[in-house]
């Protein structure tokens, strides 16, 4: 333990370790001491002055040493000349902070006052309007009346976006720096910064597009002002009319926990949607953060497309039908087909979902198939991150590898959370076939050949070389495996080579060790959890079948099925929220509730169970996942769960043996977190909500169970190589594809982009194309018009091809490139 | 005589009835004839507008936040020179007040900070169902002056630049 | 008395490294690197009780010795961004008297152990400072810079930097920042830079005359040093005198010496006759002292200042006489400082705009009896809330001006009027 230090604040004893702030002792025992350009997670560079308190120290006698006491024995206490400001001073012994005393209160009313000056009067209309720090502390510490002649005011502007995502308001904007900070320090994505000086400083933006950065929303939370505003919120509501719900964010494994902010809308015929998303802290997987992804990904939930009622088909196209009809006709043609059903379900469903589905699967003795094209989720079950995982604690002395993942594409926050584990001490390994944005921060980057994945990391084993040395010395190690230039079968193996790794080295079985997956969804762990696994020949699963189940998922739109050349179609059944391909094709539709509009779980990359709660009513006649499954399986004669998602869950936590003793309580017990933000003081830690709602539990691995843990061989090759004369596709991710839930949010379409490849520059030469160029992608016989862009650090042979933006390719295989 | 005393009061009676003929009478002949309200008598709300028949109501929301009765819905959208409703940044694109709830308090006046909402003096709210008694901005809008444009506005650029519009001289 | 800092005035060629070597030029250096420790060289530095002259005045030994000796490199740098209006002391001695400044800057070095100094120069310096790189590269090729000097195992390398003409950045962490390539704006202190400096390195900042004093010391020894000046300001200190004088201009005289004789004597009084109203002994951040008969009899040391009602500062005197009204003044300080104000800090950005609306309003407007004490009152809110010094000497001359010549704000207010 370090050292200690007790002082007074307010009349308030507090000890506190060693070179604490004295805002963040305060803090700790409630007292609040106002705060504009200081936050808990940033450095402290004490230039709003805001925080200015009279801080006393115990007199000294020089010669002897020891405090000088007064007469009734109390140290003798000397005040500083001046205030202080409390976010850059450091406690020390005995000191006394004063901060409601008459001097102190005269620094806080000069202060606003001050900013007042230049600060316009647009609260009636201002997006931070009734959350905002200078609002909030105007009126508790402000002067009653302003002295300052409002036609002095300077005049900016109006509606000056910073990107097409953030806009700023430089007259509202207090030059607190947080934004800037938080891009350079935080995120090391320092594309905004301040140009000019004194009154006439701005912030600007050095990147095109402006404001690139996958962050970006997060100054808009911690600005104290309404300087930065979201394009997608302007001028959505007013912050007191919004309802809060404490959900997950959908969009990858990371699991971040967010805040749904509803309220009734006119546009979507007087319907509750969601106006925004905010964070919600959970220091353990997000923070105070989230990614734009997040963010801006959420108008599919009211999309005017959503499916609303069953639809049957009858010859050429789907009709409306009662659920009573859909269901019956499900379970006659399920029961039908027996043994050949196959259910065809993705991460994007909940666990009580999923567990229905297998459940159906099993009772009709048929197939329940993971939809996915990554592999190794059995292994995360096996040596995954032990309980008690907690990214940010790891540093000096212990390892990351991040293995075949762009992981800022994949899961921005954990990038960021490795970013920084990095920059605290710990040994990061990234080891990718091209460079990535986390190169920067490693220790080691290992850039080996497409295929070479296994190799890779059986290098590391051998601990001959100093990385694979950093890696078996480290206290801790984590393994995050993804699927770049993988398919299933690569990725399964790459798993299987990385459990060795960390078995051999004796990173399994504790806390901050172990493998984990960068899924391309947010609960594909929690269907390996329950058993749900992908195959490799989906198209020869789906002909084989009699009936097919198919839920949460578009194999159809995204090419990795096609009924062409199908004699004997199955019976297709499409659970679905939105129209896409696949329902197109299907011979009965289910409309789904989206994942906002009801409760469930899911589990995290890290293995974390976590609770998400109904914010929005239910659109339309859709049902809940899991309940349109039990009523078919109850038609079917099986006893399946469908009052609620709790009663699931209790079923679930009895019959799977990681989830033991979970219980929907205890995954919404909540814990005191530093630092302590939310509703109370905005000021402090921004808007990012509290957490009221539940942390989650991380799952225990069975290698931390104690279990004998018996991992597979390891085999061979990843994935092929490039031949010679040939150009090999290989599928890799992007954060902002063209996924069908992701292009409703049409904020973000310039972000998106076209459908792209990206190529070495030399085989750009050889195919005579240039960055920018449009070219034809054939693979397997579909065809696509992409634009080519070139990267250097792509291996000669080998073409990128992002998954989900239209193109289908979704594990190695041979393409061809034609300029057009 | 006790045979007359009935006639006498009935004499009586009918005299205060003949007199009462050729006094003025009190009623209305309502609704041919309409009843002049007091000059702070709070009827239904207007949205007004200014001079050049741009809308006084910038969307702000804060009539529905000080409205006691939950009766007022406001949705706001932003101004752009093309398309321009108010002299703000932003406009009520959605303006809807249901006077089944409505209790007349005038507090959204007070709320309002460009003098937009006033309490006029139409009292004739009647509805057959529950749905009409909710006013949107069409009913509620004061009709464009003989001088002035309709909303939205073609403006030219620089004209508007005030994220709330300057008031000169509130009244009180 | 012979010249110590400005010896250009006796010996005009002792820009040539040849006329300055003949001079004794570099025989300090020598004697330092060859016979002393680095310790024995700080200690004399401290016994001559020289004082920092960029204007705070703090005790130039004793800065050496904070130097954090657990924190490796260490670096010197000489503050040449001499943006004070009334300041134009540095400029001569670097023009004039390059070698003396770079020995002083060399001895610093060897004294504090660093391999590296940077001389930080205002941007309108880029003359001098090619100037300053033609003399360091002389220095190179006689051997008094670069490695190991004079065969021992001490190697110093000097280089020049060029500001971007911000006043702010002749704060020392402002100067720091922009010599990293950042925003030249000031740090929170403390750490000061002595623990804390140029790339997070200890650091000693010193002005440029400051260090021009020290070859003359450790050549003389300490004692020969102390018999100019008083007791607790030892040592010459070059008064730039402007305003209303007949002879404007920089003199070198001990630290002691009266206003009465600088302005009177050397300064040659006040032109045509006119009579002295009051002095400004630190250029634009100084307040106003009242020229009575005791004001001008006080010797000018950083003692002794104080009780007049000003510091001494960088001391560069500017004389005001009769025929300028205070206000005008008051007007042309809010008016820099305004300009100058790096905008890091809230009550130095919005105090100094908010003041010079004031100001604007009380002289060229309306303005009323309510906006000067308002004008009072806003200096004052400034004060003791400021991240740098920069705020706060914003309200000195603002605060003494009001205070001490209220007649000529209430005149102002009586015949400004609307443009």
């Amino acid at each position: 333990m370090s050292k200690t230090v007790t002082l007074t604040i307010d009349g308030k004893q507090v000890t506190v370790p060693e070179g604490t702030l004295i805002v963040d002792a305060a803090k700790k025992i409630g007292v609040d001491i106002p705060v504009f350009c200081y936050h808990p997670k940033m450095q402290p560079v004490g230039m709003c002055r805001m925080c200015l308190v009279e801080v006393g120290r115990p007199v000294v006698d020089r010669a002897t040493g020891q405090v000088v006491k007064n007469e009734d024995g109390t140290p003798q206490i000397r005040f500083a000349p001046n205030l202080m400001t409390a976010c850059t001073t450091p406690v020390s012994e005995g000191m006394v902070v004063l901060t409601e005393s008459e001097k102190a209160h005269d620094g806080h009313r000069a202060i606003i006052e001050f900013l007042l000056t230049s600060h316009p009067l647009d609260c009636p209309i201002c997006d931070k309007g009734g959350e905002c720090p200078l609002q909030e502390l105007t009126m508790r510490h402000g002067p009653p009346q302003g002295r300052f002649p409002y036609e002095d005011k300077i005049h900016f502007e109006k509606h000056f976006p910073l990107g097409e995502l953030i806009y700023l308001d430089r007259e509202r904007c207090i030059l607190c720096g947080r934004c800037i900070r938080y891009q350079a320090e935080i995120v090391g994505e320092p594309v905004i910064g301040f140009y000019q000086r004194g009154r006439a400083t701005e912030i600007v933006t050095y990147s095109d597009p402006g404001f690139d950065s996958y962050f970006s929303g997060n100054t808009t939370d911690i600005c104290p002002v309404g300087a930065l505003t979201t394009a997608d919120f302007r001028f959505g509501a007013r912050a007191w009319e919004l309802k809060a719900e404490a959900s997950i964010c959908a969009q990858c494994p990371v699991g971040c926990n967010i805040v749904f902010n509803t309220r009734r809308e006119a546009k979507s015929g007087g319907r509750v949607v969601i106006k925004r998303v905010m964070p919600r802290q959970n220091e353990e997987v997000n923070e105070l953060w989230i990614c734009d992804k997040g963010r801006f990904v959420h108008h599919y939930t009211h999309s005017a497309e959503r499916l609303s009622r069953p639809l049957m088909r009858k010859g050429e196209t789907l009709q409306p039908v009662s659920w009573e009809d859909a269901l019956r006709t499900a379970a006659e043609k399920f029961e039908a087909a027996g043994k050949e059903v196959l259910v065809l379900a993705s991460g994007r469903l909940s666990n009580e979902d999923l567990f229905n589905l297998k459940a159906l699967a099993d009772g009709l003795g048929g197939r329940a198939v993971l939809y996915g094209d990554m592999g190794g989720g059995d292994l995360t079950t096996l040596v995954g991150v032990g309980q008690g995982t907690n990214l940010a604690t790891l540093g000096a002395g212990d390892a990351i590898l991040v293995i075949a993942s762009d992981l800022q594409e994949e899961a921005p926050i954990w990038w960021l959370r490795v970013k920084q584990a990095a920059e605290r001490g710990a040994t990061l390994i990234v080891a990718n076939p091209r460079a990535t944005k986390l190169d920067t921060y490693a220790s080691f980057v290992i850039r080996y050949a497409n295929g070479d994945e296994v190799q890779t990391v059986l290098n590391l084993a051998k601990k001959t070389d100093k990385i694979g040395q950093a890696f078996a010395e480290a206290e801790n190690a984590v393994v995050f495996f993804g699927s770049e230039g993988l398919g299933l079968e690569g990725s399964q193996r790459l798993a299987v080579a990385c459990a060795h790794l960390l078995r051999e080295t004796g990173h399994v079985g504790k806390p901050n060790n172990g493998l984990i997956g960068v899924w391309q969804r947010a609960n594909d762990q929690g269907a390996w959890e329950l058993g749900f696994e992908p195959v490799a020949d989906l198209q020869a699963a789906f002909e084989q079948a009699g009936a097919v189940y198919i839920v949460g998922a578009d194999p159809f739109g995204d090419g990795r099925l096609t009924l062409d050349g199908v004699k004997e179609r199955p019976f297709l059944v499409v659970q679905e929220i939105l129209p896409t391909p696949t329902t197109e094709v299907a011979d009965l539709v289910l409309p789904a509730q989206a994942y906002a509009e009801r409760e469930g779980t899911y589990v995290s990359g890290e293995r974390r169970v976590q609770r998400f709660y109904a914010a929005l009513p239910p659109y339309g006649e859709a049902r809940p996942d899991f309940a349109i499954t039990a009523a078919i399986g109850k038609r079917l004669g099986l006893d399946l769960e469908d009052g609620s998602a709790e009663k699931v869950f209790e079923r679930l936590a009895v019959t799977q043996p990681a989830f033991e003793n979970l219980t929907y309580a205890r995954l919404a017990e909540v814990r005191e977190q530093w630092p302590i933000v939310g509703r109370g003081d905005l000021y402090y830690g921004g808007t990012a909500y509290e957490n009221r709602r539940g942390l989650g539990v991380q799952l225990v691995p069975a290698a931390q169970r104690e279990e004998p843990v018996t991992l597979p061989e390891v085999q061979g090759e990843a994935g092929p190589r490039p031949e010679e004369d040939e150009w090999l596709g290989v599928p890799v991710t992007r954060l902002l594809d063209r996924g069908t839930t992701v292009l409703l949010s049409t904020l973000l379409h310039r972000r998106i982009g076209e459908p792209f490849v990206v190529v070495h520059p030399m085989a750009a030469e050889r195919l005579s194309l240039a960055e920018g160029q449009k070219a034809r992608l054939t693979v397997n016989g579909a065809s696509a018009e992409v634009t080519v862009r070139v990267d250097e650090t792509v291996s000669a042979g080998v073409v990128l091809v992002p998954r989900s933006m239209g193109l289908p390719l979704y594990e190695p295989m041979k393409v061809s490139l034609k300029a057009l | 005589m006790p045979v007359l005393e009935p006639l006498i009061e009935l004499g009586r009676g009918l005299w205060t009835t003949f007199r009462s003929m050729f006094e003025r009478p009190v009623t209305y002949q309502y609704p041919e004839q309409k009843r002049p309200v007091r000059p702070r008598y709070r009827g239904r709300h207007v949205l007004k507008r200014y001079e050049n028949g741009l809308e006084r109501c910038i969307g702000c929301a804060l009539c529905a936040a000080a409205c006691p009765a939950d009766a007022i819905f406001v949705e706001a959208s932003e101004n752009t020179d093309e398309e321009r409703y108010s002299p703000g940044e932003r406009y009520a694109s959605t303006y809807e007040i249901n006077y089944l709830r409505c209790i007349f308090c005038g507090f959204c006046e007070d709320a309002c900070p460009t003098e937009a909402i006033v309490l006029e003096d139409d009292y004739e709210l009647s509805f057959t169902d529950r749905r009409s008694a909710i006013y949107p901005k069409e009913m509620l809008l004061e009709p464009v002056g003989p001088e002035a444009e309709p909303t939205p506005q073609r403006t030219p650029p620089g004209l508007y630049t005030r994220a709330v519009p300057e008031m000169e001289d509130p009244k009180d | 008395m012979a010249y110590i800092l400005l010896r250009h005035r006796e010996i005009p060629d002792i820009h040539e490294i040849d006329v300055y070597e003949k001079h004794g030029g570099f025989a300090a250096l020598k004697k330092a690197v060859t016979e002393m420790t680095p310790e024995q060289v700080t200690e004399e530095v401290k016994a001559s009780g020289l004082r920092g002259r960029g204007g705070a005045g703090f005790p130039t030994g004793l800065k050496w010795s904070f130097m954090d000796k657990n924190n490796w490199p260490h670096y010197v740098v000489a503050n040449a961004d001499e943006s004070e209006p009334g300041t134009f002391k540095d400029r001569e001695i670097m023009e004039r008297n390059p070698f003396q400044f770079l020995e002083g800057v060399a001895i610093a070095s060897y004294a504090v152990g660093a391999n590296r100094a940077y001389i930080y120069l205002r941007g309108e310096f880029w003359p001098i400072a090619h100037f300053l790189d033609e003399k360091i590269a002389e220095m190179e090729k006689a051997g008094y810079l670069g490695e190991r000097l004079f065969g021992t195992d001490y190697s110093l390398h000097i280089y020049t930097h060029l500001g971007a003409g911000a006043y702010i950045c002749g704060e020392e962490t402002a100067l720091l920042e922009s010599l990293e390539g950042k925003r030249g704006q000031p740090r929170i202190r403390p750490p000061f830079p002595p623990s804390y400096g140029l790339y997070g390195k200890p650091t000693v900042v010193n002005n440029v005359e400051t260090l021009t004093n020290v070859p003359y010391i450790i050549a003389n020894g300490a004692q020969a040093y102390r018999q100019f000046g008083t007791e607790k300001s030892p040592g010459v200190k070059i008064f730039s005198l402007s305003g209303c004088v007949n002879r404007p201009g920089n003199y070198e005289l001990p630290l002691g010496t009266t206003f009465r004789e600088l302005i009177f004597e050397h300064g040659g009084g006040i032109p045509e006759g006119r009579n002295i109203k009051a002095i400004m002994p630190a250029g634009a951040s100084s307040s106003f002292i009242v020229a009575t008969d005791e004001a001008l009899d006080t010797p000018m040391d950083y003692e002794s200042v104080p009780n007049v009602g000003a510091q001494l500062g960088s001391a560069s005197v500017i004389v005001i006489d009769d025929s300028v009204s205070m206000d005008w003044v008051v007007e042309k300080t809010i008016h820099f400082f305004q300009h100058e104000s790096c905008g890091k800090c809230t009550p130095c950005r919005e105090g100094t705009y908010w003041m010079r609306k004031l100001i604007e309003r009380i002289r060229h407007a309306d303005g009323t009896e309510e906006e000067v004490a308002l004008l009072k009152d806003v200096a004052m809110q400034i004060r003791g809330k400021c991240l740098c010094a920069l705020g706060e000497f914003s309200t000195m001359a603002v605060v003494s001006g009001i205070e001490r010549f209220a007649p000529d704000f209430e005149k102002a207010v009586a015949t400004s009027s609307p443009e």
